[in-house]
């Protein structure tokens, strides 16, 4: 980029997508050291090289430079390009953990992108794409990006430890941003779910939703949870089952809750009805939470807020996670940008669990790299 | 709850007996003396639903119920003569009565209030402004200030 800002300068392994992601958009450079630096495995993991693969892909002109050990990386970013990419994900972490970065820059790119993710689509760790896809787009939509090429698509579902999944995402480009006022959650409306299973009995799904109703039928009757048996070639490596959740509200909001099987050969084998009730427990956790966004896109949405016209946006989150925390600190170090932060407490309505009311003005961030047509 | 009792004491059953035989006879005699004196009778099957067969909780119980009675004692009376014809002046007797009674009531629920219930509720009325500024202050200090525990210090200043 033309300005050379100088590099901001990180310790430790911590966060590291968040570092890159916001390096990425500010155009800042980035140093990170001491990455693992006195573990007995010093340096990178797969699954980090594997993302910064991903970043030199949909960039163009990026400079990255890792040291001998792989402790220290220094990052400057280029443009964002986009286009059709294909990536063979890591399957130490899901494909989740490379699609949250994923929607982060997507809608900045020159070309829209197109990419094909390779590795794991459901795992404990991660976001599953489930979850994303039924989160993550409608949060993205209401920033005004939408259109028919905005889709998320699971080809084929990979569990741990194997992978072999394959999902398709493609995003379209938006020189600017609407700004958000999302401060009225809404009252849940209905709770829509998947359970899947893979290179395991189909009645495992059944056995999922069964006992997840029994819980959540107690609450709202609008209730469906499909079942997802997928086969052959498009049931991956490795056999597990799994379920996410979503409940919807009356004024678009989307939390969702999620669990899948312990990965082949680790840990004990997890009964369908635990996992069901327990994803059900989740659910209402998630629900006493609150706020117009889930606990997993608090970054996601403060990060489009940040990126928005100079105008103010205003949403309600339930209590903010730890990542969230780390994510607000290096929003200020890299855009300036400080949160007005505002604790709502539940009061007598008991709308659950305390509330924080986020209010930043945008900085104006608008996307160079698209052409003009 | 008469009947279950001597099946459960069966050693103590013939002071139990004696006990029921009182006590019926008791809430007989309340009965036919004022049509409503339910409190009485309740008083009695409770003694005797505790099971308490010693001749102190029946002394007790005849106790009460004679000091209770002492109230009482007129409005019989007054029933036997026929009603109609005195009705405005049973009135009257009976307003003053229920004034005097209403009077022992109080002093007695005066003294009463004094040891517990008056002193408690003088001490909630006092200082309610303060006790709210106090109750702000604490519910202030009690909510962490987000910003400052995510931005540092520096935030602090910011806000100010």
């Amino acid at each position: 980029m033309a300005t050379q800002a100088h590099s901001l300068s990180y310790g430790g392994c911590n966060f590291f997508r968040q570092r890159l992601v916001l390096s990425t958009l500010s155009g800042r450079p980035v140093k990170i050291r001491k990455i693992r630096a006195k573990d007995e495995n010093p340096g990178l993991r797969d699954f980090e090289a594997s993302f910064v693969r991903l970043l030199d892909k949909i960039t163009n002109g990026s400079r990255i430079e890792i040291n001998q050990t792989g402790t220290t990386l220094y990052y400057q970013p280029g443009l964002l390009y986009g286009g059709s990419v294909e990536h063979d994900c890591s399957t130490h972490r899901s494909i989740g953990y490379y699609l949250e970065s994923l929607l982060c820059l997507a809608p900045f790119m020159k070309h829209p992108l197109r990419v094909v993710l390779r590795g794991i689509t459901n795992d404990q760790i991660d976001p599953s794409v489930d979850v994303l896809k039924a989160t993550a787009l409608p949060l993205l939509k209401q920033f005004g990006i939408d259109g028919e090429s905005f889709e998320l698509k699971i080809v084929r579902r990979g569990m741990p430890p194997g992978g072999g999944g394959e999902v398709f995402f493609s995003c379209p480009v938006r020189k600017l941003l609407k700004p958000i006022q999302l401060t009225d959650p809404g009252k849940i409306k209905r709770i829509r779910g998947m359970a899947y299973s893979v290179r395991v009995s189909p009645q495992i799904a059944n056995r999922i939703v069964e006992s997840c109703r029994n819980i959540l039928n107690k609450f709202i009757p609008d209730i469906y949870i499909y079942t997802d048996h997928m086969k052959g070639v498009n049931s991956g490596k490795s056999p597990g089952f799994g379920l996410s959740l979503v409940a919807e509200t009356t004024n678009g909001t989307f939390l969702s809750a999620e669990l899948a099987s312990n990965p082949q050969g680790q840990g004990a084998a997890v009964l369908p009805e635990d996992l069901g009730r327990n994803c059900a427990k989740l659910l209402l956790e998630e629900i006493y939470r609150g706020g117009c966004v889930d606990s997993t896109n608090q970054s996601l949405v403060l990060l489009l807020m940040t990126l928005g016209q100079q105008d103010v946006s205003k949403v309600l989150l339930g209590p903010l996670s730890p990542y969230t925390i780390e994510f607000l600190r290096h929003l200020k170090s890299f855009f300036q940008i400080m949160f007005k932060i505002e604790t709502k407490p539940c009061g007598e309505e008991l709308k659950g669990g305390e509330k924080v009311l986020m209010t930043c003005v945008g900085v104006g961030f608008s996307n160079l790299s698209k052409t003009i047509k | 709850l008469r009947e279950a009792t001597p099946k459960v004491n069966p050693g103590k059953s013939r002071s139990n007996l004696n006990l029921e035989k009182t006590l019926v006879m008791k809430a007989a005699l309340t009965t036919t003396d004022s049509g409503h004196c339910t409190a009485e009778e309740a008083f009695g099957s409770d003694a005797e639903s505790e099971g308490e067969t010693s001749l102190d909780s029946l002394e007790e119980s005849s106790e009460t119920e004679q000091g209770s009675k002492k109230r009482l004692r007129k409005r019989p009376q007054l029933k036997e003569e026929d009603a109609h014809q005195f009705e405005s002046k049973e009135i009257k007797d009976e307003s003053l009565e229920v004034e005097d009674l209403l009077k022992e009531e109080e002093e007695y629920n005066e003294e009463v209030d004094f040891s517990t219930e008056t002193v408690g509720a003088l001490k909630w009325k006092e200082d309610l402004s303060r006790k709210a500024a106090e109750a702000f202050l604490r519910q202030k200090q009690a909510t962490p200030n987000l910003r400052k525990l995510v931005y540092g210090t520096v935030a602090e200043d910011d806000d100010d």
